[in-house]
């Protein structure tokens, strides 16, 4: 073709054409979140504003969709009335591990009593996209979920974004919020946590508890006796001991994982049980973390407690922190309460052919304290998505749930209730070997962070904790990257 | 008179086939609209998928944008470049990559091109060794990620229970600074030998029979065969497979993800898998959009010019 031949010159004009129609529609893209923006799908579910006016804006949109609001009633759940007239699931997300089924069946099962026309689907992700699955829908500005349950932490980040619903008035109206232990409400319940970490009642609230947890100490009975170490120290002597003793044994198995939060909490409690701090709780981070208790914290970790673990600490989290039990690999461990379902399981297990063999073998205990008497708190809490349609019938659900009756049913289904008096039921005490650990630690769980420069800064603390753990890095530069780069978060930096 | 004009008894007689009546009916449509109908629905799609996101992404890049926040958008020029450009942890990232390029593409290259020649040579069974060499590239990246990443497991992997076995004391495959980064390679490796190979493969296949029937009456060596005829045939072709290859080594993320999650202390990390953190994890898009383009351009100007040594390379 000539340069400048007529047919080059249409062609070019064309381009332009439609590279000026292209800008013009990414000028004009911003508009829809502009509007998102200024008037949030749903920023209040409190019982009152919900029920009708939010209802009532979701079936204009879609005359069509199968939803109940209309016909969802306050109290439903009281009554247990089929309060809905037509099908409804109500779907929730949560990552892939033995609670999320738990939680699908007894809600199917159970519910099914108070509402026939409400199933229930728990959609699982791998633990490592959990965050990414939640809030790539919540940026979209709509999601195939209507309760997402979410980690404490990631509340700043929902809230801040008008992702989840306030529930404030709803809870002060329908759930006794002193039935709970008043750490445990305030970190899966409000934004922002009071600085004491205990429940402000004059706080908002956003969330209620589905599920409580903590780490406990597993240990073998038969190796190191019936009687839990009694201190920090006293563990990481008598793993060193049973190591010793045992060829072929690691003294205490734990996480050391860079996904997400696994290095980070094992960081965080080894800080915190030498009686250090990982921040001011308002914005300080360097020289906090970093002080000669945080070093030496680190310094303990690195060189004290991996040369106790099981090979492959660098990627170890749950699964193989209960192998490494089960297996005969370890002669104790530090795991999460909700993630050792199936631990007394013969299928699982090399330490016996029955569950009471295995559990002649295995103990359970709260962590040994310190200087500081503290465990890391874990555990989600139920939300309302503020794009669902069906946020009537997710609260209706949530009260339910939230019941001191129901509680004890999760309980019994495997369930960590976050009720203090199922927390103290025998329902509870008896359902699993460990739920006698957790009510025991119930008083020294610590959360952190419920900040919406959480992931920034778990995904720094995770990183450099591993860089410790693996050796990639000495103790001392991990610790003081680590404070640099989340200080640099916290004031504003990448 | 061209051939192919009707003889003139033909053309003065009325004509055979005449214009059918639908071309009648669509006179208004003349061939070069409807040549420009037809292809719109590809432009659109076109537009709608690659350009439309791109000119979004290149407009993002200057602002503070967060998708998942619901602060108001800052434009803020060129920092988020001067940002990423002027970042120790995207200059690492950049190291482990391209070390990661280096090593991957090199090791399938010789290992592709090495199976390639095998294959070419063997007089029965080559097609069900091809066959069966090319299983590996139809596996999903993240089912090779998950099951590598069982095997590699120090405690309970089969690899290190292998080594054990012969009295051999495995390293740290996922955990351990250097070997993991080796451990992706290994993996990669794995996968994408057999994309090489076939095109290797393919390459020697073009090479004609009477140039090796010609060194064979010269008495040639094979070497020599190799190095004067078989290369220089070849190499060309299997340029193309390694700029494909270096392509997609250069985005790396599925097996970093599943494989290691990108430690050792981040060690493994990727120019992707960075983005991937920054734009989905931590929701800075505007940041994210910036290394995005950063990576295209990066992508763009190596492409350029291994296509421009291509070409030198046929002109020869």
């Amino acid at each position: 073709m000539n340069p400048t031949s007529p047919a080059r010159l249409r062609l070019l004009r064309m381009l332009a054409l439609a590279m000026a129609i292209a800008m013009l529609a990414v000028a004009c893209g911003g508009g829809s979140d502009d509007d998102a923006t200024e008037d949030p799908p749903a920023d209040d579910a409190s019982a009152e504003d919900t029920s009708a006016d939010e209802a009532d804006e979701a079936d204009e949109a879609d005359e069509d969709e199968d939803t109940a609001e209309d016909d969802a009633d306050d109290d439903s759940a009281d009554d247990g009335d089929a309060g809905s007239g037509e099908a409804l699931t109500l779907r929730m997300v949560w990552f892939d591990w033995a609670p999320a089924n738990a939680l699908e069946d007894f809600a199917n099962e159970q519910y099914a009593a108070v509402d026939p026309n409400i199933s229930f689907e728990v959609e699982t992700v791998p633990f490592g996209q959990w965050h990414d699955a939640i809030f790539t829908q919540f940026a979209a500005g709509e999601t195939s979920f209507d309760i997402p349950i979410l980690d404490s932490q990631f509340i700043g980040e929902a809230v801040t974004g008008n992702h989840i619903a306030t529930l404030t008035d709803f809870a002060n109206d329908n759930i006794d919020l002193e039935a709970y232990p008043s750490n445990l409400l305030a970190a899966y319940a409000q934004y922002p946590v009071a600085p004491d970490g205990q429940f402000d009642p004059d706080g908002e609230i956003y969330g209620l508890p589905l599920l409580a947890d903590t780490w406990v100490l597993i240990y073998r009975k038969d190796l190191i006796g019936e009687e839990p170490p009694g201190s920090w120290e006293e563990m990481l002597e008598v793993a060193a001991q049973c190591q010793e003793d045992n060829p072929g044994m690691a003294g205490l198995a734990f996480h050391g994982a860079p996904d997400y939060d696994t290095a980070g909490i094992t960081l965080n409690q080894v800080i915190w049980v030498n009686g250090g701090e990982i921040w001011d709780g308002e914005g300080q981070v360097e020289g906090i973390i970093n002080d000669e208790v945080g070093l030496a914290a680190i310094d303990q970790l690195v060189n004290e407690m991996v040369p106790l673990a099981p090979e492959g600490v660098g990627t170890a989290f749950i699964g193989e922190v209960n192998a490494a039990i089960n297996q005969g690999q370890a002669c104790m461990g530090m795991n999460w309460v909700a993630g050792l379902e199936g631990m007394q399981d013969p299928a699982n297990s090399t330490l016996g052919e029955t569950e009471e063999e295995i559990l002649e073998k295995l103990g359970f205990a709260e962590l040994p304290d310190g200087e500081v008497d503290v465990s890391p708190m874990g555990g989600m809490g139920m939300h309302v998505s503020a794009y669902s349609p069906n946020q009537e019938a997710a609260l209706a659900f949530m009260e339910w749930f939230q019941s001191a009756e129901v509680q004890q049913m999760w309980a019994e289904a495997g369930g960590v209730p976050a009720r203090t008096d199922a927390l103290n039921g025998e329902a509870f005490l008896s359902a699993r070997p460990w739920n006698q650990a957790f009510t025991d630690s119930v008083d020294s769980l610590k959360d952190f962070w419920a900040i919406p420069e959480f992931f920034q800064m778990i995904d720094v603390h995770s990183t450099q904790a591993n860089a410790a753990i693996t050796g990639t890095q000495s103790p001392e530069d991990a610790l003081n990257s680590l404070a640099e780069q989340e200080q640099t978060i916290l004031d504003g930096g990448i | 008179m061209p051939a192919s004009a009707p003889p003139r008894e033909a053309a003065e007689a009325p004509p055979v086939f005449a214009a059918p009546p639908a071309a009648a009916r669509w006179r208004w449509l003349p061939d070069r609209w409807l040549a420009r109908v037809s292809v719109a629905p590809t432009l659109l799609l076109l537009f709608g998928l690659f350009i439309f996101p791109l000119l979004y992404v290149l407009v993002l890049s200057f602002t503070d944008y967060s998708a998942s926040g619901n602060a108001e958008v800052g434009v803020v020029g060129l920092e988020n470049y001067g940002r990423l450009v002027t970042s120790d942890q995207v200059q690492a990232r950049a190291l482990t990559t391209v070390l990661f390029v280096i090593g991957a593409v090199g090791l399938q290259t010789v290992l592709g091109f090495g199976l390639a020649y095998l294959v070419h040579r063997q007089k029965r069974g080559g097609g069900f060794l091809t066959v069966l060499f090319l299983i590996p590239m139809m596996l999903s990246p993240v089912i090779v990620g998950a099951f590598w990443r069982l095997m590699l497991d120090s405690s309970f992997g089969v690899v290190n229970g292998t080594l054990s076995v012969l009295g051999v004391d495995g390293p740290q495959w996922l955990s351990q600074q250097g070997v993991a980064l080796l451990s992706l390679i290994v993996v990669d490796t794995w996968q994408w030998t057999p994309f090489i190979m076939v095109i290797a493969l393919a390459g020697l296949n073009a090479v004609p029979g009477y140039l090796y029937e010609a060194a064979d009456i010269d008495r040639a060596s094979d070497w020599f065969k190799f190095r004067s005829i078989t290369l220089p045939i070849v190499w060309p072709i299997l340029l193309i497979a390694i700029l494909f290859r270096v392509i997609d080594a250069f985005r790396l993320f599925d097996i970093v993800l599943i494989v290691t999650g990108g430690g050792p202390g981040g060690t493994t990390e990727t120019l992707s898998f960075h983005i991937y953190k920054l734009a989905i994890r931590n929701f800075q898009t505007g940041l994210a959009s910036a290394y995005g383009v950063l990576m295209l351009i990066a992508v763009n100007i190596l492409a350029v010019i291994f296509i421009k040594y291509l070409e030198r390379l046929q002109a020869r």
